[in-house]
């Protein structure tokens, strides 16, 4: 194992520090590519999809705001999610109107982006940490990942089961 | 923004190669490979994920021009930024979904101990058959994503063996990651063995692209219980964010290391 040298700089993004004009910017033109895999997957055009889309984009933005701003911290995602729910749980004014704009939107689209992403920006280092790891390390990842997947899935199985 | 980088010539680039690789993913579309009963599914983010790779500067060279390092850090970010509409998309089916959800709360709350199946099987396998050292505890406490890093890079340094094992799987995750929870959860589903909410809570347990492989792989598999599906699954993911860290910090890491202890004492 050499891996002492290669060391990731997994720096912990402390969100407090964003700065969210640019982040909305950004976030805007991942909702722009997301709209157009949208189009692409399901054929609901730019100006159907828009207000499903604009909501996503507020939520975002707003979950961001609040991880940035709080007194207490919480990762935008969880936020981001909050208000979602929210948003959408019956009975909550406007719900309906919400989930009927963002049924709009395949959610297996807005995760494409992310992923081509993620293969642009995979690093020299994480190609030579996943090499020099070796086989016993890719066997582990995959019974890792397994072992969380089923073990999760007997216990939720079992617990459905027993209290119906 | 005079002055700001995000609008440079190679970060403009990034956008448009990025597009570009959506456009192709989403016009091939699902494919569904039939194996016996079951069926592998491909998603059209696992494509955009195969070619980000086979672009990527440190793959491709020709593209090494205009995906400098700093421009390819820039895409690390835009990951983060990119997921979020989709974690919005995805708490949007929670809301409607609320009162299945609260029918399935104890369920949704004892999975999260199920993540300690790791240690039930990557354990054994680490130390007994493969005679893995120290890194085995890194390695098998947790799936390995970027807060189970954060924990053990404080606990032991990632200059440790503990820390070249969780690195390892991290690394080894983040390339292989995405197909394994397009695969596993449509075999598994394919056994009839299990209920569809179990296997829809259990999507939560990863990052945020493994939620989406999975649940993508259930609700082509299961398509008349798509609502059901995202909902349990974006409850779950929730709750991980909310449980995962004391679930490692309190449980999982201090188990895997004194069952280490027991197995190994001559690397202690």
């Amino acid at each position: 194992m050499q891996t002492e040298n290669l060391k990731l700089d997994i720096e912990a993004t402390d969100e407090r520090r964003i700065r969210v004009g640019e982040t909305a910017i950004l976030l805007l033109i991942a909702c722009v590519i997301g709209t157009v895999a949208n189009y692409v997957s399901t054929g609901v055009g730019a100006l159907e999809a828009f207000p499903g889309m604009a909501i996503l984009y507020v939520c975002s933005v707003v979950g961001l705001m609040l991880s940035r701003f709080l007194p207490f911290y919480l990762p935008s995602v969880a936020w981001v999610s909050l208000i979602a729910i929210v948003i959408t749980i019956p009975g909550v004014p406007g719900a309906d109107w919400v989930v009927e704009h963002v049924g709009k939107i395949n959610f297996l689209s807005l995760a494409t982006p992310a992923l081509a992403y993620g293969g642009l920006a995979l690093s020299a280092k994480e190609f030579a940490i996943a090499r020099t790891s070796g086989w016993k390390i890719a066997i582990i990842a995959v019974c890792v990942m397994l072992g969380t997947y089923l073990g999760s899935v007997i216990i939720a199985d079992l617990t459905l089961r027993l209290l119906g | 923004m005079p002055g700001s980088a995000i609008f440079g010539r190679g970060h403009l680039a990034l956008h448009g190669l990025v597009l570009l690789i959506v456009v192709v993913a989403e016009a091939i579309g699902i494919i569904r490979i039939p194996i016996g009963i079951a069926a592998i599914i491909l998603l059209p983010m696992l494509y955009a994920f195969a070619m980000g790779i086979a672009l990527n500067p440190n793959i491709t060279r020709a593209t090494g021009r205009v995906l400098t390092p700093t421009v390819q850090k820039f895409a690390g970010g835009m990951i983060t930024i990119a997921i979020t509409p989709f974690v919005a998309k995805f708490g949007t089916t929670v809301g409607p979904q609320i009162d299945a959800i609260i029918a399935a709360g104890p369920a949704l709350l004892l999975q999260e101990l199920g993540n300690l199946g790791t240690i039930v099987l990557a354990f054994p396998i680490a130390v007994y058959v493969l005679r893995m050292g120290r890194e085995t505890v890194g390695a098998v406490y947790s799936i390995d994503r970027e807060p189970n890093l954060a924990l053990v890079a404080e606990k032991y340094g990632l200059d440790s063996p503990e820390g070249a094992g969780i690195m390892g799987v991290y690394a080894t995750g983040t390339l292989i990651g995405t197909f394994v929870f397009a695969i596993i959860p449509v075999l598994v589903h394919a056994t009839g063995v299990f209920d569809i909410r179990a296997l829809a809570m259990s999507c939560g347990v990863g990052s945020g692209s493994m939620l989406a492989a999975c649940t993508g792989g259930l609700v082509t598999a299961e398509p008349e219980n798509k609502d059901l599906i995202l909902g349990l699954a974006g409850a779950s993911n929730v709750l991980t964010y909310a449980t995962g860290l004391y679930v490692g910090l309190f449980i999982a890491l201090p188990l895997t290391q004194w069952l280490f202890r027991k197995a190994r004492p001559d690397l202690y």
